[in-house]
């Protein structure tokens, strides 16, 4: 089996690609789709310490993180588009630089 | 030993076609490749002996929120006139800067600290019942929390794309 840090360096490089995705993407689903990629990296994380914990049997605490992690960003997911959504419709684009104004 | 090897081809995997979603020229091309690479991350925890991680990562991620961003992809299509539209900003370089040194930083820690005693050489399987009791003893009121924080972001998600009557 491979070491632990394998899982981590992987993780790492996972999260700093959806880095690099939410600062340099311009469509705000690209963004989204990059926030993913890092949501992905983290419960990777979790997994990982928690499998390779050597009282194992007794404790899943990173097991439940992945868990609520997954919730979470299936509710960000949900929301983030429909704000893209109506973006869409108010503004015709679907580019955050057009939308900076903080303003309908 | 074969499964050090299955591992390393789905770690190279997972990293190209993660980068594929960064990098590709088309937003479908981008949420095909986001697609592998939750699959990817999923076969992931199947290594680490975490099958339930795996399933929910497998139906959640593979077939839900892709589906959901497949659709807000549909519905904001800008392809009027077939003009490209431009997926990197002028501040990518910058980004790209911003990310290396993130990478840099994340492998050199993961490989440099010296992780404590208690981690094993080998992943350990963890049985789903350990996990449902902890999920709802231990953790029952987040898991609670939780739950109404899905009910009131999707219900907020209809409110905010609702088509209003005026439009």
């Amino acid at each position: 089996m491979v070491p632990m840090e394998n899982y981590l360096v992987l993780s790492g490089i996972i999260f700093s690609l959806g880095v690099y995705g939410v600062l340099a993407r311009r469509n705000a689903v690209l963004v989204l789709m990059s926030v993913e990629l890092m949501l992905n990296a983290v419960s990777l994380n979790f997994v990982a310490f928690s499998a390779y914990r050597i009282p194992s049997s007794a404790d899943a605490t990173g097991i439940i993180f992945a868990v609520f992690v997954i919730a979470v960003a299936a509710a960000e997911v949900g929301l983030a588009l429909a704000i893209v959504i109506r973006l869409f419709r108010n503004r015709s684009t679907a580019n955050v630089d057009e939308a900076a104004t903080m303003r309908w | 030993m074969t499964t050090e090897v299955l591992w390393w081809i789905f770690a190279v995997a997972i990293v190209a076609v993660s980068a594929g979603v960064v990098f590709a020229r088309t937003v479908i091309h981008s949420a095909i490749f986001l697609i592998l690479s939750l699959a990817g991350v999923g076969a992931m925890y199947l290594f680490l002996t975490i099958e339930f991680i795996a399933l929910v990562q497998f139906l959640i991620y593979g077939g839900a929120v892709t589906v959901l961003i497949l659709l807000a992809l549909m519905l904001t299509r800008m392809g009027i006139a077939g003009r490209p539209e431009p997926t990197t900003g002028v501040q990518a370089p910058f980004g790209a800067l911003v990310a290396a040194g993130l990478m840099a930083t994340l492998i050199g820690v993961a490989v440099a600290t010296a992780w404590p005693g208690n981690l094993g050489d080998t992943a350990v399987a963890v049985s789903i019942e350990t996990i449902g009791e902890e999920l709802f003893e231990d953790f029952g009121a987040p898991f609670m929390i939780t739950a109404a924080l899905l009910l009131v972001a999707f219900i907020g998600a209809i409110v905010i794309a609702r088509q209003e009557d005026e439009d």
